[in-house]
């Protein structure tokens, strides 16, 4: 655990030392809150429940995530950092697991930003602090899964473009998934199994602010999976 | 002790490294000397656990590369080819992000990196963004790196290029401190980076050593073949150069101008042949303008060792 520091640190500096942390925050900020008041129109209809403002967020974050990502591996391979990152006293787990930690980071600063929302809209109604908290966990644990997924894309592209192009792809089909079953009638069994691996399906609970633990292991497998496939890549990298 | 049995590499159809054997004494400094594509980065690559051998394996004080590749890290420190460095970070930021890697803490870091920062001349830049120092700077920033956690052995692939003159020379001094108390491999293709700094030198070609030896036995090995390049002038081509004693070769004979004439002649080493061809010119009535004794460059020696093939010395 005390490995993984180092690379969260630098990772962090690396965030921040270069305007697309500040740019990615201020257009999700500034995004969500056009979305809530002027898309949803909160105040016209007069119900105190952020539910609209979470339901776009799984859209938000088929941009954001690829986004927060693109730069961790394909930026190393592009720099040639890679070679001084991999002959470091590292195990290719602690280096992904780092990564993981700072981006992830950096989404909690950016969702947190979003907290004066509920706050101040207090004065004017009734909100339901359980479901809010619900709602945060969720959109936490959907942004977990989007980086894993968009750092194992990192590792396999050499570029920055390719990167971000890829995962965006991927997170969308993992996130829209679940609207075939709008559209087509497909079987029971199908439109479980597409339910089930759909990003987008196991938001729709936390959307409501309930916390089920089929979705939290889901997300939670989500992420192991992608991180794991992740190091995977590094250690096939040395042959 | 640096111990390397029958290494290869295969990059897909490429063999890029094919079955190299040597081994490295503690305290020595070794040049891997060779042309682009010989084989010197992927070596490199290979005892720094940055990649895995096809075949073959290597070991350093008696640590296997396939199993203990954390432990081999820590002992030693790497200087990539263009020293690569995370531009959004500044010199201090990246040299902290380095102890702290090589789990350097409090004082000791501080002190570390005030060391290195001093042994490299960093002074001048330390909170600088990387992206905005010149070459020099970016390759000592390289060179501070790897000499931060007091390695035992150091790798350096090519440390000079890109560098003037002045600085250069500043990190041949640099590379030859180190050496008296650290194993040191550093890989060039310039002969005289070898001569200044080096023990020991291992010639690679195309994935094999072709020589290896001290840079006097190399040296030595070079002048088997002596050119001497001559202008003459008087009237007449010159004939008979092949009888003069000591001379093995006329290579080429050419006439840049009315009367003049040069010659390009291959002498055999330590035969006084010099003195034989000026006496030549002298009794044909030629007048030398000018008589140039000539080393062969690595490209021609490498021609002559690969043509020869196997290993020699």
């Amino acid at each position: 655990m005390k490995n993984i520091l180092p690379i969260l640190k630098k990772e962090l500096k690396s965030y921040f030392n270069s305007p697309i942390a500040y740019i990615l925050v201020v257009t999700f900020l500034v995004f969500s809150s056009i979305w809530i008041f002027y898309l949803q129109t909160f105040f016209a209809g007069n119900i105190a429940s952020l539910r609209n403002f979470f339901s776009v967020i799984p859209i938000v974050f088929i941009i954001v995530m690829p986004a927060l990502t693109m730069r961790s591996w394909a930026e190393e391979k592009k720099l040639g950092t890679m070679e001084v990152l991999m002959t470091l006293p590292f195990r290719e787990s602690s280096l992904v697991i780092g990564k993981f930690l700072a981006a992830l980071t950096l989404l909690v600063i950016m969702i947190a930003l979003t907290l004066p929302l509920p706050l101040l809209l207090s004065r004017f109604g009734d909100f339901d602090w359980g479901e809010i908290f619900g709602q945060y966990i969720g959109v936490v644990l959907l942004g977990a899964a989007g980086i894993s997924v968009g750092l194992f894309v990192s590792s396999l592209v050499a570029n920055q473009i390719s990167s971000f192009l890829i995962s965006l792809f991927v997170l969308l089909v993992l996130t829209l998934i679940s609207q075939v079953n709008l559209v087509l009638a497909i079987p029971p069994w199908a439109a479980e199994a597409v339910n089930f691996v759909s990003l987008g399906h196991h938001f729709s609970n936390f959307q409501r602010g309930l916390i089920d633990t089929r979705d939290l292991l889901y997300y939670g497998i989500v992420s192991a999976l992608f991180l794991y496939l992740n190091t995977k890549t590094l250690v096939f990298r040395k042959w | 002790m640096i111990e390397v049995s029958n290494l290869g590499k295969r990059y897909g159809s490429l063999e890029a490294v094919r079955g190299v054997n040597f081994s490295i004494n503690p305290g020595e400094v070794v040049g891997l000397l060779g042309p682009n594509g010989a084989g010197k980065t992927t070596i490199m690559k290979i005892l720094t656990c940055y990649m895995f051998p096809s075949f073959g394996t290597a070991t350093i004080n008696d640590l296997d590369i396939f199993d203990k590749p954390l432990e081999i890290k820590r002992l030693v420190g790497y200087l990539p080819e263009n020293a690569p460095l995370y531009t959004d970070l500044n010199v201090m930021e990246y040299l902290s992000f380095m102890a702290e890697s090589r789990s350097l803490k409090g004082k000791q870091k501080n002190e570390r990196i005030e060391w290195a920062i001093e042994e490299c001349g960093l002074k001048a830049v330390v909170y600088r963004s990387i992206d905005t120092i010149s070459k020099g700077f970016r390759q000592r920033t390289g060179l501070a790196q790897a000499i931060l956690h007091d390695p035992e052995i150091l790798i350096f692939d090519e440390p000079t290029t890109g560098l003037d003159p002045n600085q250069i020379i500043e990190i041949r001094e640099l590379i030859k401190r180190l050496g008296r108390e650290k194993t040191v491999i550093l890989s060039t293709h310039i002969l005289q980076e070898v001569e200044a700094t080096c023990g020991r030198v291992l010639i690679l070609n195309e994935g094999k050593i072709v020589a290896k030896g001290t840079p006097e036995e190399i040296n030595r090995e070079m002048k088997g073949e002596v050119l001497l390049e001559v202008l003459l002038k008087g009237a007449g081509k010159p004939g008979g150069l092949k009888g003069v004693p000591g001379v093995r070769e006329l290579l080429q004979s050419s006439s840049p101008g009315k009367d003049l004439h040069k010659l390009q002649v291959a002498l055999l080493p330590d035969s006084g042949a010099e003195e034989a061809v000026f006496d030549w010119a002298v009794d044909r009535g030629y007048k030398i303008l000018a008589m140039v004794p000539k080393r062969l460059s690595l490209e021609e020696l490498f021609i002559k060792l690969t043509r020869e093939g196997g290993e020699k010395l």
